[in-house]
C-alpha cells in the first residue's frame, strides 16, 4: 500500500516538473536573467549587511572606569599617539572607529581591523549610558586611577561587581582589563595591590549582595578574578606618557578572534 | 581680566585654550563646574561660582548644542567684567565656522580670539559710558546703582538685554531700590552654592516680569530681609527666658492640679504583663523588584502629538509644520523650544514639582538644546520630551550608592556601629518610618538598636518603645526633657557594648525657621558624626520642600562648630501611597539637595517600604 502511495507522489512531483520546465522555457531569457540577478543582487546586500553588522559588533572596545581615571586621555592615546592639550570631565561617550595608532604606523603585511572603541563616561550620573554598550561589547577595559585609588575603592568595587555581574557581560564570557592607569606617578599602588584590595572588597559585596541574579564568586569563599567565567587580567599603563602597550595587546586579542 | 577661556568638546577632550593669558587656575574649577552644575541640570543659570583655597572664581559658560562644544570662560570673582557672555557669543559663531570634528589642534584661532577680545572690551566701555549719559530728574542715584548692580547680576539672563531690564527698572522706581539691598545681602549671606545662585536668578526674573503679582513679591522679598535680622534678635532673647520654667495659670481659687502626667507608673516596668505579638508580617517591599510597564508609551505620545499640532498649529499653520518634522529644521530656535518648553514646564507642576525646580530644568533643557539640529522625521516636541526625560534619569539617579546593606557591612568591620539619624519638620513620619527601616534591616540579620531622641512630643518614647518590642529590638531611652545629643551620645555607647549593627536615631520634627531647635540639631550632628543623615520628607509637600530642604542644609552648615560640616546625605520620602501620580515632591527634593532617594514609605505597616523606581517616576512625570 505504501508503495503505491509512494509512487503515485513520485508521478505527481514528475509532473509537476515537466510544466514548471515548460513554463521557464516559455519565458524570454531576458527577463529570466534580470530576476535571477536581482534576486542574487538582494541576497549579496543582505550578506554584506550582516557581515558588517557582525564586524562591527565583534570589534567594539568599552573603556569603563570612575569619573578622573582618564579614559578620556586614553582614548586620544589609542586614536592619535598623543593626549592633545588634556581632557576634562565627560559628559557625552566618545566614540571612534579606528585603527590603533601604534598599527598604523607599522607596515602589516596582514589586514588591520579597524577597532571601534567607546569611552564611556565614569560620572554616576551617567551610569545609564554603560548599559546600552554592555550588549555589545568585546572586550571592557575597566581603568582605574592608581594615585587616587583607596579614597574611591568602594565605588570602583561597586561599579566593578556590577560590569561583572551584568546579564550581557555573563552570557558573552566577554574578557575583562583590569588596567592600573597613572603608573608614572610615583605615589602610584603596583597591581597586585590593587588587585588584592579589589578582590578583597568585592568578597564583602558578594557576600552582601541581595538582589542582584548572578553572583559572583563561591560563597564561603574569597573572591578572586580567576573564580569568574570571563577572562580578567591585569596591566598597568601610563595614558600622559603614552605608555600603553598592554592596552593594546589586550585589544589585538579581543578584536582578532 | 579674564583668567582663562576653554573650549572643550562634551566628550571632554580641550579643543583650545588662551595661551596669552597663561596663568594656571588653581583647583580644579572647570571640573567642579561641570560636575557640580552641568551634569546636575543648573546649565540654565547664569554663572557658577568656585571657592577654592586661595582663589574665588566665577566661571560663564555657553553650548554650541549642534557640534557638541562647551565654551567656558573664568575670571577672578571680584571684576564685575560686563563683556564676557558678549565674548563667549562671539567666540562661539567664530569657532564654529573653523571647527573640524577631525581636527584637534586650532592655533590659527590665537589671532581670532585676541580680536574678539579687544572687540568686546570696547564694546563694554562704551555701554558703560553711554549708561552713565542717560539722566533723568528723580531717582538719579537709585537707578545708577541698580542698573550697575543689575547689569552685573543679570549678565547671563540671556532672554533680556540689558536696555529691557533698565526699562523694567523704571516701572519699579522706588521699589528697586531697597530692593537691590535685600539682593545684595542675599548674594552675601549665601554661600557661593548653585542654589543661592538659583534662587538670586529667581528673584530677578520676578523683578524683568512687570504686574501686580510681582509687587507682592517684591514687598515678601523685602520683608523676609526685614525679618531674618528680627528673628535672630527675638530668638536670643527668648533663649535666656526660657530658663525660668512655665507655671500653671490658675484661673480661680481651685487647687492646683496635679502634674499633667497620665502615663500609668506600673507599666513602665510591668512590661512582662502586656504579651506583645512580635511582628513577623512578612517580606518588606525593598526586597521586591518592581515590574515597569512600558506599553503604555504609545498612547500617550499620540495624545500628545494631538495637543501639540494644536499648539503648533496656532503658531505656523499645519502644512508647513508637518514639512518641517519630515525635512528636519535648519537649527533649533529658543523660541521654538518656548512652546513645549512651556507646556512640558506646565505638565511638570500639575504633577506637584516645585515651580522655581521645574523653571530651572526647562532653562537647563534648552540651554542644551538650542542650535541643534532636528533630525528629520522628529517633532519639536519629541526631541523637547527625550531630552527631558534624559535630564530627569541623570537627576533621579543617585550620585552615590544607597545600598545601605554594604556600608553597614562596612562598618561592621571596623567594629563600630552604624549611626543613622531621621531628622524632618513635625508630622512627616519619622517614627513610623524608623520601625519600618527596623524591620527590614532585621529581615537581612542586621543587629538594630533604636535611640529615642525625640525628648519633646509626649508618647514619642512610648511609640518608639512599641514599635521595639514588637520587632524584639533593643531600645536606648532617657525619658523626656532631656538633651538629644547627650542620649544619642549614651545610645551609640551602649551599642558599641551590646554588640548592635545599626543604631537608628529619632529625633524631634522641627520646623526649617526655628534657629534654636536647628542649632540643638547640628550639635547633635556635630557631636555623634553619624554615618547617615536621612531627612524625611512627605511627598505630599509641595513648593515647601525646596524651602525645608535648603534651609535644613543651610542651618546645619553654619550652626556647625566644625569647618566641614555634615550636611544631609539622603532622603526617605514618606506617604507616597496617598499621592497618586503627582510624585514631583521627589524631584524638588532631589534637585535642591542633590542627596538621592534611599527609601520611599508607602502605608503604615512595617513592609512598606520600597525602592525609588527612577524609571517610573519618570514616566510618570512626563505622562
Amino acid at each position: 500500500m505504501d508503495k503505491e502511495k509512494l509512487d503515485e507522489l513520485k508521478i505527481q512531483l514528475q509532473q509537476l516538473l515537466n510544466e514548471a520546465q515548460e513554463f521557464v522555457q516559455q519565458i524570454p531569457p531576458a527577463q529570466l536573467c534580470t530576476a535571477v540577478g536581482v534576486v542574487l543582487f538582494t541576497v549579496f546586500l543582505f550578506t554584506v549587511m550582516y557581515y558588517l553588522l557582525k564586524h562591527r559588533s565583534a570589534n567594539t572596545i568599552l573603556l569603563t572606569g570612575l569619573s578622573g581615571s582618564g579614559k578620556t586621555v586614553l582614548f586620544y592615546q589609542l586614536r592619535d599617539g598623543s593626549c592633545h592639550q588634556g581632557s576634562v570631565t565627560s559628559t557625552k561617550p566618545n566614540e571612534g572607529r579606528f585603527l590603533l595608532h601604534s598599527e598604523a604606523n607599522k607596515l602589516q603585511k596582514g589586514k588591520m581591523k579597524h577597532v571601534h572603541v567607546v569611552d564611556v563616561p565614569g560620572h554616576s550620573r551617567l551610569l545609564a549610558k554603560l548599559d546600552e554598550f554592555l550588549s555589545r561589547a568585546a572586550g571592557i577595559v575597566f581603568v582605574v586611577d592608581s594615585v587616587e585609588f583607596l579614597p574611591h575603592l568602594r565605588i570602583a568595587s561597586e561599579y566593578l561587581y556590577d560590569i561583572l555581574t551584568n546579564a550581557s557581560v555573563v552570557k558573552r564570557k566577554t574578557p575583562l582589563l583590569l588596567l592600573c592607569n597613572k603608573i608614572d606617578r610615583v605615589t602610584a599602588h603596583s597591581m597586585d595591590f590593587i588587585r588584592r584590595q579589589l578582590e578583597k572588597e568585592m568578597t564583602v559585596l558578594s557576600s552582601a549582595d541581595t538582589s542582584d541574579e548572578h553572583t559572583l564568586g563561591v560563597v564561603g569563599e574569597a573572591f578572586a578574578f580567576s573564580q569568574c567565567h570571563n577572562k580578567v587580567t591585569t596591566a598597568e599603563a601610563s595614558g600622559l606618557t603614552g605608555d600603553i602597550y598592554h592596552l593594546e595587546q589586550f585589544i589585538s586579542e579581543c578584536v582578532k578572534p | 581680566m579674564l583668567e582663562q577661556l576653554l573650549i572643550f568638546t562634551r566628550g571632554g577632550l580641550i579643543l583650545w585654550t588662551c595661551k596669552e593669558l597663561g596663568n594656571a587656575l588653581r583647583g580644579s574649577p572647570i571640573d567642579t563646574l561641570i560636575r557640580s552644575c552641568l551634569l546636575e541640570e543648573r546649565s540654565g543659570a547664569a554663572s557658577y561660582n568656585y571657592d577654592a583655597p586661595g582663589c574665588s572664581y566665577t566661571l560663564k559658560w555657553t553650548f554650541h548644542n549642534d557640534l557638541g562644544l562647551v565654551f567656558v570662560a573664568v575670571y577672578q570673582r571680584i571684576l564685575h567684567l560686563l563683556y564676557v557672555d558678549d565674548l563667549l557669543s562671539m567666540v562661539k559663531q567664530e569657532f564654529s565656522v573653523i571647527y573640524d570634528p577631525k581636527r584637534t589642534l586650532y592655533n590659527d584661532f590665537d589671532d581670532i580670539f585676541q580680536q574678539l577680545k579687544k572687540e568686546a572690551e570696547a564694546r563694554a566701555e562704551e555701554m558703560k559710558e553711554s549708561k552713565q549719559v542717560s539722566k533723568p530728574m528723580n531717582n538719579n542715584l537709585a537707578r545708577k546703582q541698580g542698573n550697575v548692580q543689575n547689569g552685573n547680576m543679570d549678565g547671563g539672563n540671556k532672554k533680556k538685554s540689558g536696555g529691557e531690564s533698565r526699562n523694567d527698572l523704571d516701572g519699579e522706581n522706588f521699589k528697586g531700590h531697597p530692593l537691590e539691598n535685600g539682593n545684595l545681602n542675599n548674594n552675601h549671606i549665601g554661600k557661593g552654592e548653585a542654589t543661592t545662585i538659583g534662587k538670586n536668578n529667581g528673584k530677578e526674573n520676578g523683578i524683568s516680569n512687570n504686574g501686580a503679582f510681582d509687587v507682592n513679591k517684591l514687598q515678601k522679598l523685602r520683608s523676609k530681609g526685614g525679618k531674618k535680622t528680627e528673628t535672630v534678635a527675638n530668638k536670643v532673647s527668648k533663649e535666656e527666658t526660657k530658663k525660668t520654667t512655665k507655671k500653671n495659670r490658675v484661673w480661680d481659687d481651685s487647687p492646683k492640679e496635679a502634674k499633667l502626667d497620665f502615663t500609668d507608673p506600673g507599666s513602665e516596668n510591668g512590661e512582662q504583663h502586656i504579651s506583645v505579638v512580635s511582628a513577623d508580617q512578612g517580606e518588606s517591599m525593598m526586597d521586591k523588584d518592581e515590574i515597569v510597564s512600558s506599553d503604555n508609551e504609545s498612547e500617550s505620545e499620540d495624545e500628545e502629538t494631538a495637543k501639540d499640532n494644536k499648539i503648533d498649529g496656532k503658531k505656523k499653520g499645519w502644512f508647513s509644520s508637518m514639512f518641517e518634522s519630515i525635512a528636519g529644521k535648519a537649527n533649533l530656535e529658543k523660541s521654538d523650544l518656548e512652546p513645549a518648553l512651556k507646556a512640558l514646564k506646565d505638565r511638570l507642576m500639575t504633577k506637584n514639582v516645585a515651580e522655581e525646580i521645574a523653571e530651572k530644568l526647562c532653562e537647563s533643557v534648552a540651554a542644551s538644546l538650542e542650535g541643534k539640529k532636528l533630525a528629520s522625521f522628529t517633532r519639536i516636541s519629541s526631541t523637547v520630551q527625550a531630552a527631558m526625560e534624559d535630564a530627569l534619569t541623570r537627576i533621579l539617579t543617585p550620585r552615590r550608592s544607597i545600598d545601605i546593606l554594604r556600608d553597614v557591612h562596612a562598618a561592621k568591620e571596623q567594629g563600630k556601629p552604624y549611626v543613622v539619624v531621621f531628622v524632618g519638620v513635625n508630622g512627616v513620619g519619622k517614627s513610623t518610618n524608623l520601625a519600618k527601616v527596623a524591620y527590614w534591616l532585621q529581615q537581612h540579620n542586621v543587629n538594630v538598636m533604636m535611640a529615642a531622641c525625640d525628648t519633646f512630643r509626649s508618647g514619642a518614647v512610648e511609640q518608639l518603645r512599641t514599635h521595639a518590642r514588637r520587632q524584639q529590638i533593643p531600645i536606648f531611652e532617657k525619658g523626656y526633657e532631656k538633651d538629644p545629643a547627650i542620649v544619642a551620645k549614651e545610645a551609640i555607647q551602649e551599642a558599641s557594648r551590646n554588640g548592635s549593627d545599626v543604631v537608628l536615631v529619632d529625633t524631634a520634627g522641627r520646623m526649617q525657621d526655628n534657629e534654636p531647635l536647628m542649632r540643638a540639631l547640628s550639635k547633635l550632628i556635630y557631636v555623634n558624626s553619624p554615618d547617615l543623615v536621612l531627612f524625611v520628607g512627605e511627598a505630599l509637600v509641595g513648593n515647601d520642600a525646596v524651602d525645608q530642604l535648603s534651609k535644613f542644609n543651610q542651618k546645619l552648615g553654619d550652626l556647625s562648630p566644625s569647618p566641614n560640616p555634615r550636611l544631609i546625605d539622603g532622603i526617605l520620602l514618606t506617604k507616597f501611597d496617598t499621592i497618586d501620580d503627582k510624585v514631583g515632591a521627589a524631584l524638588s527634593m532631589v534637585y535642591i539637595s542633590g542627596a538621592p532617594v534611599m527609601f520611599v514609605g508607602c502605608g503604615q505597616s512595617y513592609t512598606d517600604l520600597k525602592k525609588l523606581n527612577v524609571k517610573s517616576i519618570v514616566k510618570t512625570l512626563l505622562k
